[in-house]
């Protein structure tokens, strides 16, 4: 494969109270994960702004990944079901510039989720490094 | 602008996996580096906010644990040093790249492009300051049972004023309708009147201003300074009712008594039942003959006070009050048996549900504390249903904790009244926690007279009635099958949400879980308030409970309130909230996504404004506005988009 060696960059946006927190978690429990992730915090997913997503992309990551607190678990009630809302809507846009749907994640990850935290983030580096690094135009 | 750097070694945390100096080596000359062993010691701090102040740095960016740890700390470092707290950035090196990267050469990378992530993002940071309003220490409490009453109580002696709304026209709640009460076969009035007297005429009761037959029809405002709208129903005698009773002989109108779910009638001058306080009588004018326009004076004639007690001319009334806190005790409902058709509630006279049983043993109820049949025979043969609609998907699915607790009760009562009785449990679970009721449920276990006898399904009972006025029970169950004839059957189902919960839950944008019950902000920690601000939960209109938990209830959201809405103190407003900018075009998406009810129309402004009390700071509002008019406070779009492009270039 021409990808030996390619290391994905991903950016990984974490609500504070949820995902952020899992993140800590898994850094308590000395729980180790490769070392390509960009960890932007947020008060809530639901803050994440569509073009912050493709503002990360732009500037060169190939992967974006969004990690949420579960549905019914939003701190601020429902700001994770706004984020579903533009996960999917955003999908849909990113296909359309041809961007594979490995590369744009969303999953919900508890506060005590520090190894789901972990796994969804190796599993996501995987997939991307198969897939090889994101063009740039 | 002069940013500084403090790398935070953390003892050997951080720095045994980064390398602090060729992070050092990395800065351009513009940023300020400094290494600090152990940067949340006092040592550290005080090393800091020197490095600050001698180094003349405007904004600082710090390297070291996870924000969630020692956020606070910096904040507090930064203001020692005479910058504005909101002028910082950390970087979590160690929970998010120390502790979870092997190798150190990339994680010196992670590192670098966090910190320059960091360095860009600070450099848009915006100074901010707390704001301050000022709030209204008087409270409303609506919902006189047991957690309204305890938490009117504790306010009220606190000095605090308290509006207490009951929509009945009688206080106490449902436990002081109940002869005696678990675990200790205390009676309920005898238990609860004192503390009914305390909010009537005790030594604070100045300060409750009770209201029976009134509920909450409109609030506007947010926490610490609600504006409320109480509907208050005409009572049509006034306090200086002595209580005798006279009148209701008098009266010559019967009505069923829903106090006693319809099982006796009431006159229509009454009191709900003896001993209800107030003791003042109140008149049904669904029932009364002067409100369908017939001439009667019987009330007025008997009455030893005479005309001045009658106010026949009152009206409903609409008033306003000011307060800063909303407590929510309005209580829960038994599921209604008549769902579950084979069980034969509302069909056969003889088949009780357990509020009607508590009227029927109690020496206030419509028997007089006589265990009877509707045909008037003392029942030989008794069968108590345990988990009514409970643990069960297509009802109920949770169990309330409280009813095996009653039905051995009931059991010991039943035994006491009528010794020579046969008394069938029926029963999915028995569930019997805490340290007292596992007395009442021995006793029951070495009643001769008591059989136990499990089920799986609601559905394993069929009951109907024979001619000789019995009731027949054919059960059948995977272990057993048989037929009994009972006297009376008396169910315990689960405790569900009452009614009024939805409405009200509507009015005040009060979520409701997944069972309708008001939800509470998290479930172990913040059990008594609700997901809105300032308004508080007490008793079993958040999760079914016995007195006990309510009672506390009550108590903790008083000690919510004395702590968070301080008389004379304001409410700080934390500086991360959402702002709307002159570009807004007035689409309203946003209003209709804040959680929180923190965003309105200013028509006079033509834009959207934000109340800073309501706003949490989460966001969503900014994501969404299409015209990048909402601003997140510190979570700029300017500033994520600087963190994001400093990480990846």
């Amino acid at each position: 494969m021409i990808n030996k060696g390619f290391e994905p960059k991903i950016v990984a946006f974490l609500c504070n109270w949820c995902s952020y927190a899992a993140a800590d978690k898994a850094g308590a429990a000395q729980n180790t994960y490769p070392p390509n992730v960009n960890v932007i915090r947020v008060m809530c997913s639901g803050r994440v702004d569509p073009q912050f997503v493709m503002k990360a992309f732009k500037d060169g990551a190939d992967g974006v990944i969004i990690l949420a607190c579960h549905l019914g678990d939003c701190h601020y009630k429902e700001g994770n079901y706004r984020a579903v809302q533009r996960y999917r809507m955003l999908t849909r846009l990113l296909d359309e510039l041809g961007i594979e749907k490995e590369r744009f994640l969303f999953d919900f990850v508890s506060a005590g989720e520090g190894d789901k935290f972990v796994n969804v983030l190796k599993d996501m580096g995987e997939k991307i490094k198969k897939i090889g690094p994101l063009p740039k135009t | 602008m002069k940013i500084g750097l403090y790398l935070c070694k953390c003892g050997n945390n951080i720095s045994e996996k980064i390398d602090i100096e060729r992070v050092k080596g990395e800065m351009s000359k513009e940023v300020y580096v400094e290494e600090v062993s152990f940067a949340c010691s006092e040592d550290g701090k005080q090393q800091i906010e020197l490095s600050l102040r001698e180094n003349n740095i405007e904004r600082m960016v710090i390297v070291a644990c996870s924000p969630r740890e020692h956020e606070r700390t910096f904040m507090k470092v930064m203001e020692s040093a005479g910058l504005n707290p909101y002028l910082m950035q950390m970087v979590n090196a160690r929970e998010q790249i120390a502790w979870v990267t092997e190798d150190i050469e990339r994680a010196t990378e992670k590192a670098l492009r966090h910190i320059k992530g960091a360095i860009k993002r600070v450099s848009l940071h915006q100074p901010l300051e707390k704001k301050e309003v000022s709030i209204c220490p008087d409270i409303l409490v609506l919902g006189a049972g047991p957690a309204g009453l305890k938490a009117a109580l504790s306010l009220a002696s606190a000095g605090r004023k308290v509006y207490l709304v009951e929509k009945s026209p009688v206080i106490g709640g449902m436990p002081v309708r109940y002869e005696e009460l678990f675990p200790n076969l205390e009676c309920g009035p005898c238990m609860l009147e004192p503390m009914l007297g305390e909010v009537l005429h005790g030594e604070y009761s100045e300060n409750i201003e009770l209201h029976t037959l009134s509920e909450l029809v409109e609030v506007t405002g947010f926490f610490g300074n609600f504006n409320v709208k109480i509907r208050k129903r005409p009572r049509y005698v006034d306090s200086t009712c002595v209580g005798c009773g006279e009148c209701v002989a008098a009266c010559p109108v019967s009505t069923p008594n829903e106090f006693n779910f319809g099982m006796n009638q009431r006159k229509a001058v009454d009191f709900p039942f003896a001993g209800a306080l107030p003791n003042i009588a109140w008149i049904d004018d669904k029932t009364c003959l002067r409100f369908h326009n017939q001439e009667c004076t019987a009330c007025i004639e008997a009455c030893p006070l005479g005309e001045v007690v009658f106010r026949f001319d009152e009206e409903i009334e609409l008033f306003e009050r000011q307060v800063g806190a909303i407590v929510l005790a309005i209580g829960a409902n038994l599921y209604d048996c008549s769902r579950i058709p084979n069980l034969g509630y509302g069909r056969e006279a003889d088949v009780l549900n357990a509020w009607e049983f508590e009227r029927m043993l109690a020496s206030n109820g419509p028997t007089g504390g006589e265990i009877k049949t509707s045909k008037g025979k003392s029942p030989q043969r008794i069968a108590i249903i345990h988990c009514v609609g409970s643990l069960d998907e297509r009802y109920v699915q949770y169990c309330s904790g409280i009813c095996c607790s009653y039905a051995f009760k009931f059991n010991h009562m039943i035994s006491q009244k009528l010794p020579e009785a046969e008394i069938y449990h029926f029963y999915k679970e028995l569930v019997i926690p805490g340290k007292e009721s596992i007395v009442l449920f021995n006793h029951a276990k070495h009643n001769p007279k008591a059989h136990f006898i499990r089920y799986d399904t609601i559905d394993a009972f069929e009951i109907t009635s024979n001619t000789d006025g019995e009731i027949l029970l054919r059960v059948k169950t995977e272990e057993f099958e048989g037929e009994f004839l009972f006297d009376l059957i008396v169910l315990c189902p689960a405790m569900v949400p009452i009614e009024d919960t939805k409405e009200l839950g509507r009015i005040l944008e009060a979520t409701q879980d997944k069972y309708g019950f008001f939800e509470e902000l998290h479930n172990r920690l913040d059990a008594v308030q609700s997901k809105i601000k300032g308004i508080y939960l007490a008793g079993t209109c958040q999760s079914p409970m016995d007195i006990q938990k309510a009672i506390n209830h009550g108590v903790a959201v008083a000690g919510y309130i004395l702590s968070n809405l301080v008389e004379g103190r304001k409410i700080e407003i934390k500086p991360i909230v959402a702002q709307v900018s002159d570009r807004c075009s007035g689409c309203k998406i946003c209003i209709m996504l804040c959680p929180y009810k923190a965003l309105s129309f200013d028509e006079n402004l033509g834009r959207t404004v934000v109340n800073e009390v309501l706003c949490q700071g989460c966001g969503t509002c900014v994501a969404a506005c299409p015209a990048g008019a909402a601003i997140a406070k510190h979570f700029t779009t300017e500033q994520i988009l600087a963190e994001i492009e400093g990480g990846l270039r």
